[in-house]
């Protein structure tokens, strides 16, 4: 997939979602939604080792958060 | 108020108060508790198959993490973790254009082993709110590198659905390999990492959320591997490659929970590209499933795939080349992932145990593979973790 | 006796929030000021704030998933006295009467269908609860759990306890109304708490002098809704599923303002009738008004 496909499925995506009206969610409603599985890293040291494990193998790493120093990993 | 005798309603009500209202009564100013964590990985990766030379055992580490992760007073949050790896196997070094123009990987000897300690920190002003700032620092060491980082990232709630996250962050490393003068490798090499990102989290409803964002890294200095060495014609020079590489990835996450089965799906997708040419995908899907009991099972699937950097090859002819590299990670490959995590609470404790088995071939990528990419590998991983919640 | 008097606002738990403290060091009146309202923000935090990975989330989440949780000592003190006044008080008073409340409040000037009450009264119910200290176990799934009903008051003791402990003697932490006395003013004299009047603000009802102890006040004339001429107050009985016909307000004095605060809100619970021979047996000074603007109590 090029570099333009990628970028207009991103844009697409975002008018989808923008045109979707939705009430808010009251305070609390939000029970659910703290819940641990519901947090975009539930383990958070199962989470780094994962990332460590790919980046070190693969050629693109990263993740949305501060990025942590390298490491020789061959 | 009168001192007579308490009515037997009054009585009650004062005597169910007692506990609350007791002078005595001891409470820490910290919320949320303090819980300390421990973990240990294991990852072992197939032996190489296909033509090689040198050792097939390929790499092994061992690793043991401890964190501590408590409140402190003042709405504020300290994360520390601690990291021990141990390394051990032998790493594709360079690649021969063997008989037929079919590559053969040479491999490594068998290193001994190697230990990289890692130690990182985190304070965090008002934990857990949509408004939290969190200042992070990290240094780790092995025998032939070093790495110090710091960083910052702060959320800030846009409205009562949307959230707005941002961050940057600044590391720097140093190499200085191993068997520098025995095998004729650069002495000493630094090289420095800037990152920033952005990120939207939207509350859909009750159930639902999602997160999309955007990441943007700059490396600059000695970017190649020392350790890997290239066949240029009929030389075998050491890796080169660019002294800066830009790097841009877009993330989307998506959560929504079930009520019955009691459940949460996770959804992630990633795309990457950067200055050298390397294109990225990645879909992550995981399923949180609540068993009863304090159980919890979580499978999981990932999708990996890459294009090939723009100087990679497993060898190279003799027309000039300024970039040159065979390390497999800058090839044209794909990988499929399973994992399976199991957790379960008792009380203040916490289990945790999982294993996933990795697979990446050429021909899983996305697109035409055009190179083949000896050395590209399959590995399984396992661990199994404890954590205790003080209160 | 040279002596400062100030005065301490700030905004929490909803309600605009006063410390009055009295004593010879400023320093001294400035360090317990802020160790009350450190102490009234952490509960107003940790009671009332949903944010990701608060207690009240996952109280709300565990409640409304039907789930199991294990409490800390100071929620575990909390409904340990919920569970205790859910008892005393017949079941009137219930912490998971959510539900019902949320759809009274949603009704604004119309009165819910019975089916929707049905509904609603299906998720409520502290009995549906187990409460096995320190395990909380939902045995129904969307349910709510809500302490602000006693939170305010016992954050006005602690706060009152917190200026003790800073060695200040004269003061009283007022929390929108609910007050607790750290003790007299310097000189001796009590402090003087108005109540309010039903329907008019600016006049005091009554004025109350507090030597020591805590006064707490429940009151309803601000929230009900008037259906075809028929008054429907926000006090819901939770076994019924409707409101109660209650008085317009109730204060109650006690040794300390969580005991003044449920007393009063037991007695709104019970209604007009109930509530009068319940506050009357309990032996607590207190002031009643009702909806036509009578008052009685031994504080009248």
């Amino acid at each position: 997939m090029g570099t333009n496909r990628a970028f207009f499925a991103v844009i697409t995506l975002g008018v989808l979602l923008a045109g979707c009206a939705s009430t808010p969610v009251q305070p609390w409603e939000r029970g659910r939604l703290a819940r641990w599985d519901m947090r975009w890293d539930p383990d958070p040291l199962q989470a780094a080792a994962n990332e460590h494990a790919h980046f070190s193998k693969e050629g693109s790493g990263g993740h949305i958060g501060a990025a942590g120093g390298g490491c020789g990993c061959n | 108020m009168s001192a007579s005798k308490l009515s037997p309603s009054l009585a009650a009500l004062m005597g169910a108060a007692a506990a609350l209202t007791s002078a005595a009564h001891a409470q820490t100013a910290a919320e949320g508790g303090t819980t300390v964590g421990y973990r240990f990985n294991e990852y072992g990766e197939d032996s190489f198959d296909g033509a090689a030379i040198g050792s097939r055992e390929r790499y092994k580490v061992y690793s043991q993490q401890f964190q501590l992760d408590t409140r402190l007073p003042n709405n504020a949050g300290l994360d520390v973790t601690a990291t021990h790896e141990v390394m051990s196997g032998s790493s594709p070094w360079y690649v021969l254009r063997g008989a037929d123009a079919r590559p053969v990987q040479v491999l490594s000897g068998a290193t001994i082993r190697e230990h990289r300690n890692e130690l990182r920190g985190s304070y965090t002003i008002d934990p857990g709110t949509a408004s939290s700032t969190t200042y992070s620092a990290s240094y780790s060491q092995e025998r032939d590198y070093r790495a110090g980082a710091l960083g910052i990232e702060r959320s800030i709630p846009l409205n009562a659905a949307l959230t707005l996250g941002t961050g940057a962050s600044l590391s720097h490393d140093i190499i200085q390999p191993t068997d520098a003068a025995l095998y004729d490798r650069v002495r000493h090499e630094e090289k420095n990492t800037f990152s920033a990102f952005g990120s939207l989290a939207w509350v859909i409803d009750k159930n639902s959320v999602l997160q999309a964002g955007v990441q943007l890294n700059h490396e600059d200095g000695y970017l190649s591997d020392p350790y890997k060495l290239v066949s240029v014609g009929s030389d075998i020079l050491p890796d080169h490659r660019p002294g800066t590489r830009s790097n841009a990835a877009v993330l989307l996450r998506y959560r929504h929970a079930f009520a019955h089965p009691d459940a949460a799906l996770h959804l992630d997708y990633r795309y990457a590209q950067d200055s050298w040419g390397v294109v990225s995908h990645t879909v992550d899907v995981g399923w949180y499933q609540r068993l009863g009991q304090g159980w919890q099972l979580i499978p999981a699937l990932r999708y990996y795939s890459q294009q090939e950097a723009r100087f990679y090859a497993p060898f190279f002819g003799v027309d000039e080349h300024r970039f040159f590299s065979s390390d497999y990670r800058l090839g044209t490959f794909g990988a499929f992932a399973a994992s399976l995590n199991v957790r379960k609470r008792i009380a203040r404790w916490e289990f945790s145990g999982g294993i996933e088995r990795y697979h990446a071939a050429a021909d899983y990528a996305l697109g035409s593979a055009d190179s083949a990419v000896p050395g590209v590998l399959s590995y399984t991983r396992g661990f199994v973790g404890l954590d205790y919640h003080f209160d | 006796m040279n002596a400062n008097s100030r005065s301490f606002r700030f905004s929490a738990m909803g309600c605009p929030c006063e410390v009055k403290l009295e004593g010879a060091d400023d320093d001294v009146l400035q360090r317990a000021a802020k160790a009350a309202r450190d102490e009234v923000e952490r509960l107003d935090r940790k009671y009332s704030h949903y944010r990701d990975d608060s207690l009240v989330a996952q109280l709300a989440a565990c409640a409304d998933a039907g789930g199991d949780m294990h409490v800390d000592d100071e929620t575990a003190n909390l409904l340990d006295f919920s569970a205790s006044l859910f008892e005393q008080s017949a079941a009137r008073f219930d912490i998971t009467a959510g539900p019902l409340t949320k759809l009274w409040d949603l009704q604004s000037a119309r009165v819910p269908e019975q089916q929707r009450i049905d509904a609603a009264l299906a998720h409520c119910g502290w009995q549906r609860v187990r409460w096995n200290r320190p395990h909380l176990h939902f045995s129904t799934t969307g349910m709510r759990l809500d302490l602000g009903g006693v939170v305010k008051e016992y954050a006005a003791d602690r706060a009152a306890e917190k200026c003790r402990e800073a060695r200040v003697s004269h003061g009283v932490v007022d929390l929108g109304g609910d007050l607790a006395v750290i003790g007299a003013h310097i000189d001796g004299a009590p402090w003087l708490a108005g109540i309010k009047t039903p329907h008019d603000p600016a006049r005091p009802l009554a004025t109350i002098e507090l030597q020591r102890g805590g006064l707490a006040t429940s009151g309803d004339y601000e929230r009900a809704m008037i259906v075809d001429g028929r008054r429907y107050s926000h006090i819901i009985d939770p076994r019924s599923g409707w409101p109660v016909q209650s008085f317009a307000s109730v204060s109650v004095l006690a040794e300390n303002c969580l005991v003044a605060g449920a007393a009063a809100t037991l007695a709104m619970l019970f209604g007009v009738e109930e509530g009068a021979a319940w506050l009357a047996r309990l032996g607590l000074p207190h002031l009643c008004v009702d909806t036509q603007g009578n008052v009685n109590g031994t504080l009248a």
